[in-house]
């Protein structure tokens, strides 16, 4: 090897900074309450439309858990004027994508397409919204493929945590509630999905988001043209039951018998997304675990070998939120791993964060904001969290000084806060024979549940 | 209907240095962020019997640490600039790739090059990244139902050893793997002259070429590596058998055939073929099976691509009380039917338009760029068929696409694996071999459940960003 040069051995200084333009954004609603956002971007002949309403999962009737599911598909599968199959043909005839779906807080209707056919999507997008007819041989059909997707679900390792964890840590506020049952999808009817429809898509509950190659004047005229008939009606009800308070540690182990690793989930109650505290929580889990440099991936994975990825979520929703620590390790450290975990949780709770993580996190943060809006994609879905969750305005432009604007005491605060290990649920999807001694320290009590999620005799 | 429409043109310069590194740049000043990938031409097909997963497992040490650069501090320099990284390993090749705020571009050249001329190679990092490959090989497929069945569909189509086995390797030759072999494979395969380094993105063209030249110029070149043979008969190689997957919670099976190479004409036409067959919702075999007959729960395909001969798959999971081989005969059937019509003139409509979207549409990203761009350079050395390749996927006729399906799919020359929940049993997960039947696990619903052949991933999973993603629809 030819001997280093001497400006191989530090860090390259960086270039000039090259500044961001941030996209304009043209806001409008129409006389029926519908939000309207439009970004003008002609660099490639493409646009992206989402319709996203303020109702979600989270909206279904008690006795029918699921229905906002079902409903998001068979939006597509009929109308009054169209067949499943005519949809599907003509939205791919235009090389084009339409496709429905919902999460706990809201439902979107998703469409992207080449800009010269952008007219014809929207049409489809309208009718779909409008006009979708649940057919009763789609209802009946989705029925059936849903409970065998019910069958594969249950096979998965990661689905069994996250549903033993939504039970555990929302109770009976409808964030528990991950899929329907056989029994609830047989009583999901063309009556109670059409009530439903005509209850939570409405356009003042609604924003009609378009980025893309268009005209701003002849987009809008063209959405007042086609939705300016629909029909306001009454918000949906936001109250729930409170989630459960949690005063202690346990472990919910799910058995998976021959499971060759365990997936662990330990939570605690976090923030809603609205929180005052949502900088702060971004920061402490930028720097405990949002990336390969954080402080689980470099314990777990580049130092014990525990595992492929140690990672933190913060889960923050409109009305509810977890913060968690997961990771899926080999089955014979399961419990040097809960160790391991335990450990970085007291940690960022009793120790200040040092002054170059706090730096470092923020340049993370900050640097990567540009990569998340590169494209049409990236930037639309951004659009519709900030209505959806009502965020200001500006909160693009203000993005990065609020990054920058979070100390080392806010993030010790909310550490202390919403990071309580003592309290924690803890999940593990897992071999119950090969770990039950391995968890045994860590918690006086311990559930064990088989994967169909009922509760087994300790 | 039909409109007329011009993908618009990317603008590329290429050029090599004098060690043989190609590169090639693509400029762009829409987004103020830069990607960098570092392609080089080694993957499964390069490893030999007893050190299957071994590119994927160099892969995972190319992260370690180089002279100028400690262990694990490339995550961390990547990070700390706010940027995104990973790699990937398939059959063809393995790729290292960053994403970065454009003024970061050098950070990226320094750590690309000092890692390609002066990789640390210890036993404890080895250690500790076999640890990490395994605990991926259980993630992805030994305790998922469904994704070993697959790698046993592989060794079914293809006879060659080199084209058979895994990208992610048996645990078995993972653990004889020692500090020499990582040291050797990396002698023969990580230099200049056997890699392409691509940018894409928003920076100076003439300042970029003078940090490239400084950081890469004076990497010495290594002798060529050995060639490689990945010729196939044209027979597969088993043609049925049966797989016992103790994960599995229901039955399910896949057909593959052998088709020929990447940019051969009738690859082309076969990749227009499948997507009539599986891709989307008013694909034939979606309608007829899954909205038709209703006998089936899932419909799914995939094409393996390669430089040599390369498989097309069709995975199905059935409806209980649903005859298997009746919803193979109807499978067949839909081939049959494409072989003898060809395609209909709304279906070629939709193949061009789908191709327009997605030039488009994956235009956006700058990463997509800079990969699509070295890949070109790497397999054709011809980084120009990013702007003209789809040319040669417009000009196919139906009377091709027909014809391609006749000669390629519509035939007896396939593979049929039968994927059967097997009963509770103590066995661990064996070495899967010709004939015997091994152990895997069940796919996850809403994820494609075709193999990941393609690309095994990298030293990272695919993590959701910094922020928590507002939970998608």
């Amino acid at each position: 090897m030819t001997e280093t040069e001497a400006f191989r051995r530090q860090l390259p200084p960086p270039l000039a900074p090259r500044p961001l333009n941030l996209p304009e954004q043209s806001v409008a609603t129409l006389a029926n309450g519908l939000g309207l956002v439009v970004v003008e971007d002609k660099r490639l002949p493409l646009v992206s439309f989402r319709l996203a309403f303020r109702a979600g999962d989270a909206n279904d009737p008690q006795s029918l858990p699921g229905l906002s599911d079902m409903m998001s598909h068979l939006l597509t599968e009929g109308t009054t004027t169209r067949t499943s199959r005519q949809i599907a043909e003509e939205v791919e005839r235009f090389g084009a994508t339409l496709a429905v779906g919902s999460s706990s807080d809201f439902s979107t209707v998703a469409a992207s397409t080449l800009s010269v056919y952008a007219d014809e999507i929207l049409n489809l997008m309208a009718d779909v919204t409008l006009a979708a007819s649940f057919p009763q041989n789609e209802i009946d059909l989705a029925r059936d493929n849903t409970k065998q997707l019910l069958i594969q679900q249950r096979a998965q390792p990661n689905f069994l945590a996250s549903e033993r964890m939504s039970q555990v840590m929302f109770g009976r506020h409808p964030y528990s509630r991950l899929s329907p049952t056989p029994e609830t999808l047989d009583a999901m009817t063309r009556d109670n999905l059409s009530k439903f429809r005509a209850s939570t898509y409405i356009p003042n509950n609604a924003v009609l988001m378009v980025v893309g190659d268009v005209e701003r004047a002849v987009v809008v005229e063209r959405i007042e043209e086609l939705f300016g008939d629909w029909q306001p009606g009454t918000l949906p009800d936001q109250n729930f039951p409170a989630p459960p308070k949690r005063s202690a540690r346990a472990i919910y182990v799910v058995d998976r018998p021959g499971s060759a690793q365990s997936n662990i989930v330990i939570a605690n109650e976090g923030i809603t997304r609205t929180s005052a505290d949502y900088f702060p929580m971004l920061l402490m889990h930028t720097i405990l675990g949002a990336n390969a440099s954080s402080r689980l991936f470099m314990n777990l994975r580049e130092e014990k070998g525990y595992t492929y990825g140690a990672y933190s979520n913060v889960d923050a929703r409109r009305l509810a939120g977890t913060f968690r620590a997961t990771a899926e390790v080999r089955t014979p450290v399961t419990g040097a791993s809960l160790h391991e975990f335990f450990y970085e949780l007291n940690r960022i709770r009793d120790e200040a964060v040092s002054a170059d993580e706090l730096k470092n996190a923020k340049a993370y943060l900050s640097g990567v904001f540009p990569i998340r809006i590169e494209t049409q994609d990236g930037l639309i879905d951004q659009l519709v969290s900030i209505r959806m969750y009502d965020l200001p305005s500006d909160y693009l432009r203000t993005y990065r000084d609020r990054i920058n604007a979070v100390s080392a005491e806010d993030i010790q605060r909310v550490a202390q806060k919403y990071v309580r290990p003592n309290e924690a649920a803890v999940v593990i999807v897992g071999d119950a024979e090969e770990i039950s001694a391995q968890v045994k320290p860590y918690s006086d009590t311990i559930e064990i549940y088989d994967t169909e999620g009922r509760k087994k005799n300790a | 209907m039909q409109k007329t429409f011009q993908v618009p043109h990317t603008p590329i310069e290429q050029f090599s240095l004098s060690n043989g590194l190609r590169v090639v740049l693509n400029e762009d000043h829409s987004v103020p962020v830069v990607s960098v990938a570092l392609y080089y031409d080694v993957g499964s097909r390069n490893e030999r019997k007893g050190r299957t997963g071994f590119a994927h497992l160099f892969e995972h040490m190319m992260f370690q640490g180089s002279e100028n650069v400690p262990k694990a501090a490339h995550f961390q320099y990547i990070s700390n600039a706010g940027g995104t990284m990973n790699g990937t390993t398939s059959s063809e090749r393995t790729n290292y790739f960053e994403t970065l705020p454009a003024n970061q571009l050098p950070l990226a050249l320094w750590l690309e090059s000092d890692r390609m001329r002066s990789l640390s190679v210890t036993q404890e990092n080895l250690d500790n990244q076999r640890s990490a490959v395994q605990e991926e090989k259980r993630l992805r497929y030994d305790n998922q139902p469904y994704v070993n069945g697959f790698l046993r569909l592989f060794e079914m189509c293809f006879q060659n050893h080199a084209n058979a086995h895994s990208t992610i390797g048996s645990m078995e030759d993972l653990d004889a793997a020692t500090v020499d072999d990582i040291r050797e494979f990396f002698r023969i395969y990580y230099a200049p002259n056997n890699a392409v380094l691509s940018v894409a993105g928003d920076f100076d063209q003439a300042e970029t070429r003078r940090l490239i030249e400084k950081y890469f110029a004076t990497i010495p070149s290594h002798p060529e590596p050995p060639p490689v043979d990945v010729s196939e008969p044209a027979e597969v190689g088993t043609k049925r058998d049966t797989f016992l997957d103790k994960l599995a919670p229901v039955p399910a099976f896949a057909l593959g055939w052998k088709i020929p190479e990447r940019r051969s004409p009738e690859f082309y036409s076969l990749s227009l073929a499948s997507h009539l067959l599986f891709e989307g919702e008013s694909a034939r075999l979606y309608q007829k099976l899954v909205k038709g007959e209703e006998s089936v729960v899932q419909i799914q395909g995939g094409i393996d691509e390669r430089r040599g001969p390369s498989g097309l798959f069709i995975v199905v999971i059935p409806k209980p009380e649903h005859d298997c081989s009746q919803i193979r005969d109807a499978i067949l059937t839909e081939i049959r039917e494409l072989a003898t019509q060809g395609p209909s003139d709304e279906e070629m409509e939709k193949l061009r338009n789908n191709l327009l979207n997605s030039s488009v549409r994956s235009r956006q990203s700058s990463l997509y760029r800079a990969q699509q761009l070295a890949e070109f350079a790497l397999y054709d050395n011809d980084p120009e068929l990013f702007n003209t390749d789809l040319d040669n996927y417009l000009k196919i006729t139906a009377a091709q696409i027909r014809d391609s399906v006749v000669r390629h799919l519509d035939t007896d020359n396939r593979v049929l694996l039968e994927i059967v929940p097997a009963p509770e049993e103590a066995a661990p997960a064996a070495p899967l071999e010709a004939g015997v039947p091994g152990q895997s696990t069940a796919p996850p619903p809403q994820v494609p459940i075709t193999p990941d052949e393609a690309a095994q991933a990298g030293p990272l999973p695919a993590q959701p960003q910094a922020e928590p993603a507002v939970e998608s629809t």
